[in-house]
């Protein structure tokens, strides 16, 4: 295996290990930034090796899906990171429209999150299922205007593509356009991995919750395999935000591997500087929030097909 | 061949149950027979798809209109396999569901059954322009005898009118069409409609936007979609199916049949065509959230539905007639593949949901709950058939969606405006969230959860004859979804068989590449789910389980009730879209309820109707019964007749 073919496989394995660091890089961020000492960087994976070792309770009225929810939530992450180019150059496995199943692998774990929820019976669950199908369908629209924007700025319809060596040339050929594309990006980012301004992973109030709300009745590994999916699911697309701000297919394969670690890091950093600047916004304003993301992307889309 | 001796075994279906009535065997001989004859057709189908060539056979007649044509093309071979596939298997799903009602007389609506798959089969092997009326109206009545099979309820006989004067409404534009596209030609058969001269102007135009209304009707394409949600809802489970997934695709037939008639359609037809569609996908599906009625949901869920079929045909004929014809196949493909895929999983959620009606003797979301302990065949099938329409991988909708998506992004990278195309992908992203919180709220709400009713929590599986049709087309949609290559380049060679251009040889490689890559997709998902659940297993089996209650937040006394509802679920998203949603809502202290109603049935077509009976009242009074004031009327005519002509200048 030459290192060309090989960074690729390493560049997900290294995004699988370092996944709970995001989580945490950014929490203790935003603690700094308010005047605190905050946890570790490295409590999610404490907390992980914990979980592992708990009992599980299941609820009475629960059924396969509710048993389902981890399996679907790793596994379709993990078949979405697949295609994703987090060496920076090429993904695992591209071919054209491969876009489409990056969003629909993720929508199928959403989907069984949801009727997991739905089948414990609480109406607290069946609350967080109701916004988390909400918003999702809203940064749907607007990831695929991001997307699509991208597609006619490189003529690819691969992530591979999107996200690799094209798109570096066209950085200096359509600067604004793709800033604000880049720019909507990470405002989804922040509402598809359930994070601040749109939800507030440290609440501790079931009323205010979407994706903590919806998993109140997993419990030990069930649990620890969730909060897992959902870093590498943050990772990944933070990966994928930060490949498209900074292009780096022309560096050497272990360079690119360090900076995949370093976008992790400083992703990180920016969502915790994101989130101790903005509290989380009044639910009726989280569609506002989105459509403000879906607009920057679409004023780029505009400018490109012009 | 094959073709005729399988609708020959339809008809003599129909006829079994005519002559044997309520004897013991003529359900076993009508299952039998439809089943034979529907392998038989679909043989025949599958000849034609597999070498390309087309069959006709000529009739000859003494009648106006010249000889009958009848055959099978690509086109109508798909389109053939959708109705003995949907038909077959909802005919003898069918049988175990009338038995639930026993007061009903169940063999006519068997026969009518039978029939009306054979004339859709009519319909879309009819090459010239008699037979294709005729059949068109055996299928339009046939569907109207089904929705009106519990005709002792209300409900049905007021869909059944709503139906059979919008289907009507249709039935007129295509005599025009025809009339339109016969003007110059003496010979009625398509093949030489399609000859004649259509160079743009004024007669092409009218015929397509005649297609767009008559045929437009059939397929439920908004605006004209108003008949569909109260006929589906009223008809008989397996009747929706039918109706559902391949009666309303003979709209979609249509259209198509008209583009291969008249050549690359004009730009602003494809741009409307790319709109209307567009625009029935996103208000279709938020239709569909907004409903508590599982059959009026899968009903909005079509138009929805026919919404991504046209957002295909639009990219298609905006692609011809840009002179691109690798997009064009692409785009007509797109729309077969969905019309095909649709046509399997919406008959399988409307088997699963007829299943749920007959054992809860509801359709009301809101008296229903944790069925999925109570049928968990049921509930597994009708997992399958939601995650196909949402168009999760590894299902048949993934690979139709992936299509459709695939001739949006590409029309985006094109020179000419036709990259503007590339606009509505998000709308299609957006149908897809839409329809995965509807779907979440169907599953969730009426089989997960406690039981809502007495009647939800009683309830059992239902009977082979109902689950085992059901289940041959859930395999049918995991084995597309899983091996798309089955499926992908057919469909591809029949799209550039509509846009009448020769199939580029790389083209196809490239669509059979295309199609193993998304194979492999599936693969990866599948295995990458399987190696998840053995480490989940392995985490499991370390520790200990227990089983408790749902944690109540410190509330020790839940009910059943206090579960989320359809309407409470739907809320947030209806909310976002504002009037566009059609919901009604109730809000009190301790309730929460909404109604939907029909942004066009009920606040456009109703009330034009009502004012047009007002204005028949006023006239009323003009017919009074009696001789001497209609003797008053023909003096008066005649002599305003009279009068005309001596003004005119008198007779010559």
């Amino acid at each position: 295996m030459t290192p060309e073919t090989a960074t690729p496989v390493v560049a997900l394995l290294l995004t699988l290990v370092l996944a709970p660091l995001v989580p945490g890089v950014a929490t203790r961020t935003r603690a700094l930034l308010t005047g605190r000492r905050g946890s570790p960087v490295w409590q999610l994976y404490a907390d992980l090796w914990k979980l592992s070792r708990r009992g599980i309770v299941y609820a009475r009225v629960t059924s396969a899906p509710f048993r389902l929810v981890p399996i679907a939530a790793l596994g379709s992450v993990v078949a979405a990171a697949l295609l994703v180019p987090l060496d920076g150059r090429a993904s695992i496995f591209a071919f054209p429209g491969d876009i489409v199943a990056f969003a629909y692998a993720l929508a199928l774990a959403r989907f069984v999150l949801v009727l997991g929820a739905l089948d414990t019976g609480s109406s607290f669950e069946g609350m967080g299922a109701s916004r988390e199908v909400t918003f999702a369908a809203l940064v749907e629209f607007a990831l695929f205007v991001s997307l699509a924007a991208l597609s006619v700025a490189t003529h690819q319809l691969s992530l591979s593509g999107l996200a690799g060596a094209p798109l570096a040339e066209r950085w200096t050929s359509a600067t604004p356009a793709l800033g604000m594309v880049a720019a909507g990006l990470f405002i989804l980012l922040l509402a598809e991995c359930s994070r601040s301004p749109v939800d507030d992973p440290t609440t501790h109030l079931e009323l205010t919750m979407i994706h903590e709300v919806m998993i109140l009745d997993h419990s030990g590994p069930d649990l620890g395999v969730i909060l897992y999916a959902s870093s590498v699911k943050l990772s990944v697309l933070a990966a994928l935000v930060a490949r498209i701000v900074w292009p780096v297919a022309r560096l050497a394969p272990a360079a690119r591997l360090g900076a995949l670690a370093a976008a992790l890091v400083l992703m990180g950093v920016l969502v915790g500087v994101v989130e101790s600047s903005m509290a989380r916004l009044k639910l009726p304003k989280v569609p506002l929030y989105i459509a403000s993301g879906a607009a920057l992307s679409a004023l780029g889309l505009v400018l490109l097909l012009r | 061949m094959l073709l005729w001796i399988g609708l020959g075994l339809l008809v003599l279906a129909a006829a079994v149950q005519v002559a044997l009535r309520r004897r013991g065997g003529a359900d076993t001989i009508f299952a039998i027979l439809v089943l034979a004859g529907s392998a038989m057709g679909i043989a025949a189908a599958a000849g034609v798809l597999l070498d390309g060539a087309t069959v006709s056979t000529t009739i000859a007649s003494v009648l106006p209109g010249g000889d009958w044509v009848v055959g099978i093309d690509p086109l109508s071979a798909v389109f053939l396999v959708a109705i003995f596939v949907v038909g077959a298997m909802s005919a003898v799903y069918g049988i175990g569901y009338m038995r639930y009602d026993r007061e009903l007389v169940a063999w006519p609506s068997h026969a009518f059954f039978a029939l009306e798959v054979a004339a859709l089969v009519l319909v879309v092997c009819a090459r010239s322009v008699v037979p294709f009326m005729g059949a068109w109206e055996l299928m339009a009545i046939g569907s109207l005898l089904l929705i009106l099979t519990e005709h002792r309820h209300a409900e049905s006989r007021r869909a059944g009118f709503i139906y059979i004067v919008a289907t009507h409404v249709g039935t007129l534009a295509l005599f025009a069409l025809f009339a339109v596209l016969a003007r110059d030609t003496g010979d009625w058969s398509f093949g030489a409609l399609a000859q004649g001269t259509h160079a743009a102007g004024a007669a092409r135009n009218a015929v397509l936007v005649l297609a767009l209304v008559g045929f437009g009707v059939k397929a439920g394409l908004f605006p004209l979609h108003f008949w569909l949600p109260p006929a589906h809802a009223a008809a008989p489970s397996h009747v929706s199916a039918l109706m559902s997934g391949v009666v309303i695709k003979i709209g979609v037939y249509g259209l198509l049949r008209v583009v291969w008639l008249v050549g690359p359609p004009p730009l602003w037809w494809g741009w409307t065509v790319l709109a209307i569609g567009t625009l029935s996908a996103v208000l279709g599906v938020l239709w569909a959230l907004a409903q508590h009625d599982v059959k009026r949901l899968l009903a909005y869920h079509s138009v929805e539905n026919i919404g991504i079929i046209l957002m295909g045909l639009g990219v298609g004929a905006l692609a011809s007639a840009y002179g691109q014809p690798t997009l064009a196949a692409l785009g007509y493909g797109a729309a077969l593949l969905h019309t095909v895929n649709h046509a399997l999983f919406k008959s399988l959620l409307f088997l699963c949901a007829g299943a749920v009606y007959r054992e809860t003797g509801t359709r009301d979301l809101e008296q229903l709950g944790g069925l999925a302990r109570r049928m968990p065949v049921v509930w597994l099938l009708f997992a399958v058939g939601a995650a196909a329409i949402v168009g999760l991988p590894p299902l048949n909708g993934f690979v139709s969606e992936w299509l459709v998506y695939r001739g949006l992004l590409q029309a985006g990278q094109s020179a000419e405006p036709l990259r503007l195309a590339v606009l509505a992908t998000p709308a299609l992203a957006l149908v897809g969230g839409l329809a995965l919180a509807c779907f979440a709220k169907v599953a969730g709400v009426a089989f997960l959860g406690t039981p809502r009713s007495s009647r939800a929590a009683e309830a059992t599986e239902p009977s082979i004859w109902l689950r085992g049709p059901a289940f041959l087309i859930a395999v049918a949609c995991a084995v597309i979804g899983i091996v798309p290559p089955l499926v992908v380049p057919v469909v591809l060679r029949t799209g550039s068989f509509v846009a009448s251009e020769p199939v580029d040889s790389s083209f196809v490689a490239a669509s059979m590449q295309g199609a193993w890559q998304v194979a492999g997709f599936a693969a990866l998902l599948l295995a990458a789910i399987a190696i998840s659940a053995l480490v989940m297993r392995w985490l499991r089996a370390r520790v200990q389980r227990r089983v408790s209650d749902t944690w109540g937040c410190g509330y020790s006394r839940v009910t059943a009730r206090m579960q989320y509802t359809a309407s409470s679920f739907a809320e947030p998203l209806l909310d976002v879209f504002g009037r566009a949603s059609g919901v009604r809502t109730h809000r009190g202290a301790t309730v929460f309820h909404s109604e939907p109603f029909d942004l066009v049935l009920d606040r456009a077509v109703a009330p034009v109707w009502a004012s047009i009976q007002r204005a028949a009242v006023r006239l009323r009074g003009l017919q009074q019964g009696r001789l001497r004031t209609y003797l008053v009327y023909v003096v008066g005519t005649l002599t305003a007749l009279l009068a005309y002509l001596v003004i005119r200048g008198g007779a010559r």
